[in-house]
């Protein structure tokens, strides 16, 4: 239970067989390397260049995945990959299997189907807008060649502009009448009552009077329209060209993307298996750099959890008989990596403390301590046996179709599975079952349901939220009891009782006095609950003026710690949140079920509507009650209880492993 | 004025139901806008954006299960009629209904920000995400005391 401990590993061994020492480390998962501590130590040579070697591998791994993937279907689909259904390799398989890939060769292929593709992407679009300027140049009778190459006389141009300009630019036109034989103004046709955007216009002029004709048109307002010059025929023509050329690039382009994707299908399995195998490989070589080296004699060292020692000896001794083992209990001032050891009904929990903080190796581990607080919570929040019967149900379901789920993934799982049997629990002793659907639909059960009924939050709320508070204050004193254990730990027991049991005292006394008076426990209650109270008080007053030598300065800090008690009422007054939770999961599950019962009133079709709703909404309101179910006790925990006795900050164990992103690697 | 109680209750449960409703749609807003931006650089990330996103929904959620309640109370659901209701019940009825209406609304907005946030922190530390998730129920915690407190009112005013 706890932290696991961990022995710190010296391991010498021959140059020589380094490869197979760290293939056989990486393969325990079990050992995480401690770099060394000289800052330029002798880095063994040849790892440099199995590292780069390594690494010019990976990133043509890297860019196939990046390419390929996006034109991959994977046949299985993503959520049964993620709950571990995935192609079981060993390393040596792996191995063979990149000494059979020809990367480099695979490589080539893509990157010259990616050119391929991208040169016909490009004239593509390229004939895309040469067709959509054509389409606009219906109005004009002569070859394109005239505008794009001119003749020997003659020049044209071609522009758009303002349909209220058009008689502007047609009179100043005029005073080059002298030419008109060889220039000729041509408009597409336009209605100018219709303010319809901006008129195409072709202008053929002769070669000598290029420049008079540019400038009359540029003070007219026409922005010449660039026409590219492999457009030389007729419209029509053109248009017919360019169409024919737009139908043969399209069948090219769908060739390449036919063929990227073949390659894909091909391809892609066996890169996402060298991706693990060279991933694995880097990890490995770049333990390896962080050993010292001598002439002849590398040293490693690495922390191991202390129950897998002699595992891990037999393993590396079967390598060599030229390698020495030592093994050490971490020194004072070594600051070990955590990993959190605990028993199967414990260990779901875990994730939960790990995404707050790990603990410090020499901390407490708060896992089975919050444990039976969340799975409380958790249950009173969701607090509905029907929508526990689900969510158990599907689990079951999961773990007895997908056999190879990862480890973490189960236990994350298994966490909600655990949280079922306490919301069916509360569901059951709250009388919710898919909110009031008893009441509504199964009216021969009421009498079980509520023969079975503890408490009633729905007629008597109070009572709920009584219990909410009473399950803060326990969780609160737990917390408090356990800092006080901690300090007196590591010695400081003046501090245990001036700052935790102080405040124990008091606020446990106030309770028993409080409900003493409400005639709920015995009338002494209140005389014990009193003096606890008093007494802790005086302690918390006395421990408060410390050390501080001006008596007037004293009184002031005793009550000013006294005042902390405030932030002890608002800590207990948010576990009524236990009971607005599993109040709004009941009470939506009420609502669904009115608004089937309405539903079912609609002629004809009225029962299938009803069932549509009643399931819809229950899924729906299983979704969004189990998010709020989650976070609010786990705030409970992280806000209320660690504030009490928790700060974790240690480094989790990272040990050294073989990357398993997209297949099950079996050492 | 035989209906005024009747149309005051009514307008409590209308006001819980949208302003708790706008506060969370703009909340929700804010939130999508942030986890938007850390998908395009990071598209695997939409399932913890979607949890963080859905944070600031709940106020919707707690606003319509207080409109609910009125509605239930006052016997608008089901064939049985409206219950008699004199203008100071009403008026309790909407007195009820404020706490969820007006926290609901500012509270989603701020967790929404806050939502946002914690996107933009998963979208540079993944692992972060128990953090991520808490920082928005810190701020949810007022709107699920005002649901609270609009409940235990409800529950106490007395009609029919």
């Amino acid at each position: 239970m706890g932290v696991a401990r961990l022995k710190k590993a010296e391991l010498y061994y021959h140059k020589s067989v380094h490869e197979q020492i760290a293939a056989a480390i990486q393969e325990t998962g079990a050992c995480q390397i401690i770099s060394s501590e000289e800052e330029n130590h002798p880095r063994p040579a040849d790892v440099d260049a199995l590292i780069s070697r390594n690494d010019e591998k990976l990133a043509d791994v890297r860019y196939l995945s990046r390419t390929l993937t996006p034109h991959y279907v994977d046949p299985v689909p993503a959520l049964d990959r993620m709950l571990g259904e995935r192609p079981e390799v060993t390393m040596a398989e792996l191995k063979e299997l990149a000494e059979s890939t020809n990367l480099k060769a695979v490589c080539d292929k893509t990157r010259a189907l990616e050119r391929e593709s991208g040169e016909v992407k490009t004239k593509l679009s390229e004939a895309r807008m040469n067709s959509s300027i054509l389409s606009s140049l219906e109005f004009l009778p002569y070859p394109l060649s005239v505008v794009t190459e001119g003749t020997k006389t003659l020049s044209g141009l071609i522009g758009t502009i303002k349909p209220s300009n058009v008689s502007g630019l047609r009179a100043a036109l005029g005073d080059f009448s002298k030419y008109k034989d060889d220039s000729e103004l041509v408009i597409a046709p336009f209605n100018e009552k219709e303010n319809a955007g901006d008129v195409y216009v072709a202008l053929i002029y002769s070669r000598k009077i290029e420049e008079e004709i540019r400038e009359v048109c540029a003070k007219n307002g026409l922005s010449l329209v660039e026409i590219p010059s492999s457009l030389t025929g007729t419209v029509d023509e053109e248009r017919e060209r360019l169409a024919g050329a737009i139908s043969e690039l399209e069948a090219k382009e769908a060739e390449i993307t036919a063929s990227i994707k073949a390659l894909a299908e091909e391809c892609v399995p066996t890169v996402q298996k060298l991706s693990d195998y060279y991933n694995s490989l880097s990890a490995r070589y770049n333990g390896t750099a962080m050993s010292d080296e001598t002439d002849s004699v590398m040293l490693t060292r690495f922390w191991l959890p202390s129950d897998k020692a002699d595992s891990i000896r037999a393993k590396i001794e079967a390598i060599s008989p030229e390698v020495e083992l030592t093994l050490s209990d971490p020194e004072p001032d070594d600051e070990p990596p955590s990993m959190l050891m605990n028993g199967n009904m414990v260990r779901p929990f875990n994730i939960l403390t790990e995404l707050y903080s790990s603990p410090t190796y020499r901390g407490i581990d708060p896992t089975p301590l919050l444990a039976p607080f969340f799975w409380i919570f958790f249950g009173m929040c969701l607090g509905d046996a029907g929508y526990a019967i689900v969510v158990f149900g599907l689990i079951m379901w999961v773990f007895k179709k997908y056999r190879k789920i990862a480890p973490g993934v189960k236990d994350f799982i298994t966490l909600f599975l655990f949280c079922s049997v306490s919301t069916f629990i509360y569901g059951v002793i709250s009388g919710s079952f898919f909110g009031n659907f008893i009441d509504s639909f199964l009216p021969p059960l009421i009498p079980v349901k509520n023969a079975l009924m503890l408490v009633d939050p729905m007629t008597n709320p109070m009572q709920v939220l009584g219990i909410s508070l009473l399950l803060g204050v326990i969780h609160l004193m737990f917390g408090l009891l356990i800092a006080a254990y901690d300090k007196m730990r590591h010695g400081e027991i003046i501090d245990a009782v001036g700052e935790k049991i102080s405040w124990f005292l008091l606020i446990v006394g106030l309770c028993l006095y409080g409900v003493g008076l409400g005639g709920m426990l015995p009338p002494h209650f209140v005389q014990i609950g009193g003096a606890m109270a008093v007494i802790g008080a005086v302690i918390i007053f006395v421990y408060a003026g410390k050390g501080e030598p001006n008596y007037f300065k004293k009184i002031i800090n005793g009550f000013l710690a006294l005042y902390g008690s405030t932030s002890y009422l608002g800590d207990i007054l948010s576990y009524s949140r236990l009971l607005a939770l599993g109040f709004g999961s009941a009470v939506i599950g009420m609502v669904i079920n009115l608004l089937g019962g309405l539903a079912a009133d609609i002629p004809y079709v009225g029962w299938l509507v009803a069932v549509v709703v009643i399931i819809g909404g229950h899924i729906f309101s299983i979704a969004i009650n189990i998010l709020g179910s989650f976070v609010h006790p786990l705030r409970l925990q992280y806000v209320e209880f660690f504030g009490k006795f928790y700060t974790g900050g240690g480094t989790p164990f990272t040990p050294l492993t073989l990357s398993q992103e997209f297949v099950n690697v079996k050492a | 004025m035989e209906y005024l109680g009747l149309s005051l209750a009514l307008f409590g449960a209308a006001l819980a139901a949208a302003l708790a409703g706008i506060g969370s749609a703009i909340g929700i807003g804010i939130a999508g806008g942030a986890a938007a931006g850390v998908m395009t650089e990071d598209p695997n990330k939409f399932g913890s954006c979607l949890i963080l996103q859905a944070l600031p929904g709940t106020q919707g959620i707690y606003g319509l299960l207080i409109a609910f309640f009125v509605l239930n109370k006052l016997g608008l659901l089901g064939g049985a009629g409206a219950v008699a209701l004199n203008w100071n019940q009403g008026l309790q009825i909407l007195a009820s209904c404020l706490p969820i209406a007006v926290v609901g609304w500012y509270s989603a907005i701020w967790q929404g920000r806050t939502s946002a946030a914690s996107i933009q922190m998963i979208g540079k530390k993944p692992e972060a995400m128990g953090k991520a998730i808490i920082l928005p129920a810190m701020v949810e915690t007022y709107a699920v005391l005002a649901l609270l407190t609009s409940i235990l009112m409800l529950m106490g005013v007395q009609v029919g």
